[in-house]
C-alpha cells in the first residue's frame, strides 16, 4: 500500500504540470483543466498497478485525460466563446511587454485548429517524438509531421507579420 | 538539401537535428538564419505554453486520492468485517447444532450407546463406595431422592452423553454391572418402554419431570431392578 502511494505521489509530482498544461491546451480553461487533470488522477490511482512501465506514464496519463475530455463532451456540448473568454481575463494592462507578447502568442496557438495545436502542445510540452505523438493521437506518423509543420509554419508566419499588425493596432 | 525539405523538417521537429541539416545550415548562411529565427520562435512557443500551473494542484491531487482510498478502505473494512461476522455466524450455528442435537432417537439407543461408551471403566467387582447421602445430593438436581439405598452402587455421577446431562449409577449385578440412567425428560428423545440388543437389555420408567432407564445383561432381572427404584424413589415435585 505504501509502495503505490510512494508511486503515486511521484508521479504526482513530476507529471501534473505538464498534464494541466497539456489539459488547459486542449479545453482552454483553467478551472476544467484543473477538474480533467483531478479525474486523470484519480483514474490512474485505481489503475496504478496496470502501469508496469515508468516511463511510458506520462504517455498514459495523457491518453487517460484525452479519454476523460472527450468524455466531458460527450456528457455535454460546451458552448463556450472560448477565445472571447480568454480575452476577457485581460493581462494587458498591467504586465510587462514580455508577457504581453507570450499572450499574443498563446491566443494564436489557442485560434489554431485542434489537429494542428494538439501535435505541438504535445511536443513542446510533452516532449514527445514525432514517432509518440502519432501513437498517442492514433495518427500515422507522416500525418503527424505534417502537422507539425503547419502549425509551426503559421505561427511562424504571425510572429513575422506581427511588428506590422501591432504597429497598425498601436497607431 | 533543398531549401523545401529543409524548412518542413526544421519546422516539424525544430530540435531534432540531424547531421544532414547541420551540414546545411553551416554551409548556408540563409538556413543559418532561418534556424536562429526558428530557435527564438520555439523559445516564444515554450514560454507561450508554459501557462502558469496552480501552486497547490500537486497537493490537491494527493489530498483528494488520499480520501478516496481511505474511503475506499473504509468500504474494505465493512465488507471484509461483515463477512467475517457472517463466517462466524455459522460456525458457530454450525458447532451448536452438532454439539447439542441428538444423535439418538430413542432412549433405548440412548442409553445402550451410553452403556457401551462407558463400560470398560466399570466392573462388576469394584467395591461399592457411594453413599446414600452422596447419591441424594447428586439426585437433589433432578428433583428426587432415595430414601434407602438398594444393591451395592459403584458408581454415581453427571453424565454428558449426546448432549443430555444425566446422572449415571452403576450398581454390582449378579455378573456384569446394572447401569440406571436418570434423564429429564427431552422431547427430542422418544420414549420407549422395552427395548434390547443382541447383549443388553433394558426398560424405562417415565415420571413426572424424569425418565429413569435401567440397562443390564440378559441374565439381569431388569424388571426387579425398575420395581426397586420406583418403590424407593421420592419426588419433591
Amino acid at each position: 500500500m505504501a509502495t503505490k502511494q510512494v508511486r503515486y505521489e511521484a508521479l504526482v509530482k513530476a507529471l501534473h504540470a505538464d498534464l494541466y498544461r497539456y489539459g488547459y491546451w486542449l479545453c482552454h480553461d483553467k478551472h476544467i483543466a484543473e477538474d480533467l487533470v483531478q479525474e486523470t488522477f484519480l483514474r490512474a490511482w485505481r489503475a496504478l498497478d496496470s502501469l508496469k512501465d515508468e516511463k511510458a506514464a506520462k504517455s498514459w496519463l495523457i491518453t487517460i485525460l484525452r479519454r476523460e475530455n472527450a468524455r466531458r463532451f460527450e456528457r455535454k456540448r460546451f458552448d463556450m466563446s472560448e477565445y472571447e473568454e480568454a480575452t476577457i481575463a485581460d493581462v494587458k494592462a498591467t504586465s510587462s511587454e514580455q508577457e504581453i507578447e507570450h499572450y499574443w502568442l498563446r491566443e494564436k496557438i489557442e485560434k489554431m485548429p485542434e489537429e494542428y495545436r494538439e501535435p505541438l502542445v504535445l511536443q513542446v510540452i510533452g516532449g514527445f517524438s514525432g514517432e509518440e505523438i502519432a501513437g498517442i493521437l492514433s495518427l500515422n506518423k507522416n500525418t503527424v509531421m505534417t502537422r507539425l509543420f503547419r502549425a509551426r509554419n503559421q505561427l511562424k508566419e504571425a510572429v513575422d507579420d506581427e511588428p506590422k499588425l501591432r504597429g497598425l493596432h498601436n497607431g | 538539401m533543398d531549401d523545401l525539405k529543409f524548412r518542413r523538417s526544421m519546422l516539424a521537429e525544430p530540435n531534432n537535428r540531424d547531421d544532414a541539416i547541420n551540414a546545411a545550415i553551416k554551409s548556408d548562411s540563409a538556413k543559418q538564419k532561418f534556424s536562429q529565427e526558428l530557435d527564438t520562435l520555439e523559445n516564444k512557443i515554450a514560454q507561450a505554453m508554459h501557462i502558469p500551473v496552480p501552486e497547490d494542484l500537486a497537493n490537491k491531487l494527493i489530498l483528494r486520492q488520499t480520501f478516496a482510498s481511505h474511503q475506499q478502505q473504509k468500504r474494505k473494512t465493512r465488507v471484509r468485517l461483515s463477512m467475517a461476522a457472517s463466517v462466524a455466524l455459522v460456525m458457530g450455528l454450525t458447532v451448536n447444532f452438532m454439539m447439542f442435537s441428538k444423535t439418538y432417537k430413542n432412549l433405548g439407543d440412548y442409553a445402550i450407546a451410553h452403556v457401551n461408551y462407558e463400560a470398560s471403566h466399570f466392573s462388576n467387582n469394584d467395591q461399592p463406595r457411594v453413599t446414600l447421602a452422596s447419591l441424594n445430593e447428586k439426585m437433589a438436581t433432578f428433583k428426587g431422592s432415595f430414601d434407602s439405598t438398594f444393591g451395592s452402587l459403584i458408581f454415581a455421577d453427571y453424565c454428558r452423553f449426546d448432549g443430555s446431562n444425566s446422572l449415571h449409577l452403576v450398581f454390582q449385578g449378579q455378573s456384569s454391572p446394572v447401569n440406571i440412567f436418570i434423564l429429564p425428560n427431552d422431547e427430542d428423545i422418544k420414549f420407549i418402554t422395552n427395548f434390547a440388543n443382541d447383549k443388553l437389555q433394558g426398560r424405562s420408567l417415565n415420571f413426572n419431570h424424569s425418565n429413569i432407564i435401567v440397562v443390564g445383561d440378559k441374565k439381569e432381572p431388569i424388571k426387579q431392578w425398575q420395581e426397586r427404584v420406583s418403590n424407593h424413589i421420592t419426588w419433591s415435585i
